[in-house]
């Protein structure tokens, strides 16, 4: 009993922690927290793709040997470029305000009053002095600058840069099918070659039909994953 | 230990040599940005009334949107596959941009909601201003270092819990909401738009 109430309270004060946590993190970064659950979204999204593979009992351990590794490539793409565009656009418009690049009226009364120099330096933080109505203010004027950053960056990184880059990917993996179709055309033997004489060649150990499929099933719709 | 580890890193020449190139390319990128004064009392409001109504959901709306704008295109002007494959793909982009955005918001707007009523504090009242009994229940979600419950940052709080309670929910509802959704209205596009000459996708 002792033992069960001692692991009942550890948990209730590891999730009181987490919550908190997440209050003092996210709670006056709502740009952050929409770069953070995008990226875990992706994660998921990624996790799930994968995971379905896994147990998926039509697919044969030897097209899951293909597969697997395609899906983390897929989501190391999405989840990078997502990261890296979204994040940037965020730490940019975060620094514009508190840096005080970008100001509103009632802003810039508390700058030239508190007389704060380097205004537009990176390391200059306006915020330093603020308490009350003017720090609410300030809160709210950045909050609002992050989430349109924020959006911006997602919008340039979920609908142009990834699909950019995807097509591309498509493109090349299609090219590489059909150089392989034409190699096992004038190669018949090349099929029941063992694995080694495969692999100096350059090309996985798949048969020709199951190759195809695969790159069907993976390719064809060349958006990638279902983002959630 | 860690903080030991972590003071000789930062007190190490190498260290400050890197941040201080970095912050100085930073600073070279922030000096071609103009200061500005927003002015207009109704870009001021706006930007407010970005904080205060657009987090997750409407985000994802958004990303859906935009995404209706250009994704088709960049499909359907992707000259390195063939015909039917470029017409397939559309449909299919098309599909997959409804489907994950309608399950997107909406299990997003759930989520939020859900915590936003399991997240009483003492100052919470309801519609009509009468103070909301806290149970065990409804305060399972509040945080102890929330100093009020109509504050910005419990608002945005409810909306960080709320998504990420969503994707939990979504990476189930991806395979038995969005996926057959998507097939269902893929094959509903390629007919409409009149099919495709070699199907091999069955």
């Amino acid at each position: 009993m002792t033992i069960q109430s001692n692991i009942s309270e550890l948990a209730s004060s590891n999730f009181m922690k987490c919550k908190n946590y997440l209050y003092k993190n996210y709670g006056e970064s709502p740009g952050k927290m929409l770069v953070h659950t995008g990226v875990l979204g992706w994660i998921l999204s990624s996790a799930a793709q994968v995971l379905a593979i896994v147990v998926n009992d039509k697919i044969s351990a030897k097209e899951k040997m293909f597969l697997i590794p395609q899906e983390f490539a897929d989501a190391a793409v999405n989840i990078l470029s997502f990261y890296l565009v979204t994040n940037s656009f965020t730490s940019v418009g975060n620094k514009l305000v508190k840096s005080g690049k970008l100001l509103t009226p009632k802003l810039k009364k508390f700058v030239d009053e508190q007389k704060i120099q380097d205004l537009g330096k990176v390391t200059t933080d306006i915020s330093t002095n603020m308490t009350g109505d003017i720090r609410d203010h300030f809160m709210k004027f950045k909050g609002g600058v992050s989430i349109i950053a924020s959006t911006l960056g997602s919008i340039l990184s979920c609908n142009i840069i990834t699909p950019v880059l995807r097509n591309q990917y498509a493109a090349r993996k299609q090219k590489e099918i059909l150089a392989m179709k034409d190699k096992n055309t004038n190669e018949p033997s090349l099929q029941d070659a063992p694995q080694k004489s495969l692999k100096s060649f350059g090309i996985r150990p798949l048969s020709m039909a199951d190759y195809q499929k695969l790159a069907y099933m993976k390719f064809s719709g060349n958006s990638g994953n279902m983002r959630i | 230990m860690v903080s030991a580890i972590s003071s000789f890193i930062k007190n190490s020449s190498v260290y400050r040599t890197i941040k201080s190139g970095g912050q100085k390319v930073q600073q070279a990128f922030y000096d071609v940005i103009p200061n500005k004064v927003i002015s207009s009392e109704k870009w001021q409001k706006r930007i407010e009334w970005v904080n205060k109504e657009i987090s997750t959901p409407e985000n994802r709306l958004i990303l859906g949107v935009t995404a209706l704008m250009s994704q088709p295109f960049i499909d359907a002007h992707n000259k390195s596959v063939d015909e039917d494959t470029r017409k397939v793909s559309v449909c299919r982009t098309l599909a997959k941009i409804i489907a994950g955005t309608l399950t997107g918001y909406f299990i997003r707007k759930g989520c939020i909601k859900a915590i936003d009523k399991w997240s009483k504090l003492p100052s919470s009242v309801d519609k009509a201003g009468n103070k909301i009994e806290l149970t065990k229940l409804n305060t399972i979600f509040s945080p102890s270092n929330a100093l009020s419950d109509v504050c910005n940052a419990f608002i945005q709080y409810k909306n960080a819990l709320g998504t990420i309670v969503a994707l939990g929910v979504m990476t189930i509802t991806n395979f038995v909401i969005d996926a057959p959704l998507t097939k269902f209205l893929t094959n509903k596009f390629v007919a409409a738009a009149g099919g495709v000459k070699h199907d091999d996708s069955k």
